[in-house]
């Protein structure tokens, strides 16, 4: 008896706090953005903040938004975190030293800085009064401060782009170095004496063994872009705003009317990023990603 | 062969001294310019006012690093004592419910947390929990026990019952076996969920702000009006210190594990020798 309840009476503590927090934050949520709130003298259930959402313009353009920002960011960072984790990878397997680590280190360090000062490091870069723009008209291929391009405070969203990217290629190298060291040394030996080259090895070898990760990880940076607030709130506009911004501004405004609103768009969020998720937990068993191959 | 490599190795410098060198040589510059004109590469003249201001000045910067760090801490120390028992159930224990325990778990991991926490804000309102340290505690976490149960859990995974029995062979009691052997073990992974748990919840802007209703002054809260618009300088300096805190606070966890091995190396060293 004992030694069957025992693995439920461990896992109490920590599945009762995270149910309590966790879970009971969002049925509460839940509730309340139907309308229901018996604090206020609301006992109805209603999907009048549902229709209310699904009806407004704001409410698509910040979808869009967040889709396209999720999207392109996660696709950069795939880029540039695969192509350095490769790079890093062959180097490593051309030097004997211990050199390959110090590298890994120092291009992890973005993933230690928070997230509000990886926002100001791009406003300070890449504003049009930034320093890269300082940079080009020193070189003098600008002349003025407005040829420089605006990059921060944008509606198109490239400042949280270029936030998420950097904070991300450290995210994705982690994800894919280890799969990449799992390519012993000597097959590097064989495919040179089939004549294979250095990018041949890269295209037949690393990169299908890097994919079904690369595809992974690059789905995670994804699924975390979609749900972001403090880089969005630094770089973004007020009008289109990312989701979670969006929710925020409805649920700040001041009038209690909006709250259901907004906790109407935490929900879809939330339905958004479980959907997300389990395909991206689907796929990742299917691959095996998790485990080694044989 | 190596001389193939030497271009790699210079455009990997290029690409590092771009993606990590120019942000934080960027935060400096800024940091101790007074005024810095548009055109100009480098600020005509320096001041470290900035520096005064938050360091020495009335800011209250110390009081919120205070108010950080202890949030991280107590957050940290709860997340020990609910992830040990988890993690000990879901890698040794095959029972009914197990997946749903995980699926429970780590969902704070794929579900923003702040929806959460902005669904359970009013009630903590009417419990009195806003404007708290504790209800910013317990707000925290739920974006950080998922971390450290995961972390603790690959050090579970490691540790065979065979020792645990051996102990008890040798007479040792459920604590002093957790205490010699089992803890021992688990340590390294502890760390790591530390590590992270310091350094998601150090970072929380959104959450410590709805349910500390700017009432309980962390760092990221003083900084913020600082950052979106405020003075560059000040805003620098801040991002300096504030990055600086979150690295320290994992750099100190990694030299206290690395103190602990040292003067524990005998018992350690031995436990490595049997185990080959």
């Amino acid at each position: 008896m004992w030694r069957k309840s025992k693995p439920y009476l461990l896992l109490l503590p920590s599945t009762g706090v995270i149910v309590l927090l966790f879970f009971g934050g969002l049925f509460d949520g839940l509730l309340k953005s139907l309308g229901y709130f018996p604090a206020i003298g609301e006992n109805q259930m209603s999907f009048i903040a549902y229709r209310d959402l699904l009806g407004s313009e704001s409410f698509w353009e910040s979808l869009r938004l967040t889709i396209r920002v999720a999207a392109i960011s996660s696709l950069l960072a795939g880029i540039l975190g695969g192509a350095l984790a490769i790079a890093l990878f062959m180097l490593s397997l051309s030097s004997k030293t211990k050199h390959s680590r110090l590298w890994q280190r120092l291009f992890q360090l973005p993933l230690t800085i928070p997230h509000l000062v990886a926002g100001y490091v791009i406003v300070l870069l890449f504003m049009q009064s930034g320093l890269l723009s300082k940079l080009l008209a020193a070189a003098g291929i600008i002349k003025e401060i407005n040829e420089f391009p605006v990059l921060v405070n944008d509606a198109f969203g490239w400042g949280i782009i270029l936030a998420y990217t950097w904070k991300e290629v450290p995210f994705i190298m982690l994800m894919l170095y280890p799969v990449l060291a799992r390519i012993q040394k000597s097959w590097r030996d064989v495919s040179r004496v089939y004549g294979a080259g250095t990018f041949r090895f890269i295209r037949e070898i690393a990169l299908p063994i890097m994919m079904p990760s690369w595809i992974i990880a690059v789905f995670i940076v994804f699924v975390f872009t979609f749900s972001a607030f403090e880089i969005p709130f630094l770089l973004g506009v007020t009008y289109p705003s990312m989701l979670p911004v969006y929710s925020f501004q409805l649920y700040t405004s001041g009038t209690l009317a909006e709250r259901p609103e907004a906790l109407a768009v935490n929900i879809i969020l939330a339905v958004m990023t479980i959907a997300l998720g389990l395909v991206v937990y689907y796929f990742s068993k299917r691959w095996k990603i998790t485990k080694g191959w044989q | 062969m190596k001389r193939m490599f030497l271009p790699l190795r210079i455009c990997l410098s290029l690409i590092l001294f771009l993606f990590i060198g120019l942000p934080f040589i960027a935060l400096l510059i800024s940091s101790i310019a007074a005024g810095w004109q548009w055109p100009d590469l480098f600020p005509e003249t320096f001041s470290f006012r900035a520096w005064e201001y938050i360091l020495v000045g009335s800011s209250g910067t110390w009081q919120s690093i205070g108010t950080s760090l202890l949030i991280a801490l107590i957050v940290m120390i709860i997340n020990i004592l609910l992830a040990v028992p988890a993690a000990n159930a879901l890698v040794r224990f095959q029972f009914r419910g197990k997946r749903l325990a995980e699926a429970i778990l780590f969902a704070p991991i794929i579900i923003p947390p702040f929806v959460a926490v902005m669904g359970i804000h009013l009630t903590f309102l009417r419990l009195g929990l806003t404007e708290t340290i504790l209800g910013v505690v317990l707000a925290h976490i739920s974006p950080t026990l998922p971390y450290m149960v995961r972390a603790v859990m690959v050090s579970y995974s490691t540790l065979s019952t065979d020792w645990e029995n051996q102990a008890r062979m040798l007479g040792a009691g459920p604590i002093h076996r957790f205490y010699h052997v089992v803890l021992p073990h688990l340590l390294p992974g502890i760390a790591a969920g530390a590590s992270l748990s310091i350094l998601i919840s150090l970072s929380q802007y959104l959450i410590t702000f709805i349910i500390g209703s700017g009432q309980v002054v962390t760092l990221p809260i003083l900084l913020f009006p600082f950052i979106s618009g405020g003075d560059p300088a000040v805003a620098s300096a801040y991002s300096l210190l504030f990055a600086g805190m979150a690295i320290l606070a994992l750099f100190s966890l990694d030299m206290a594990l690395k103190k602990y091995y040292q003067t524990k190396n005998p018992s350690v060293l031995k436990v490595k020798g049997a185990k080959r």
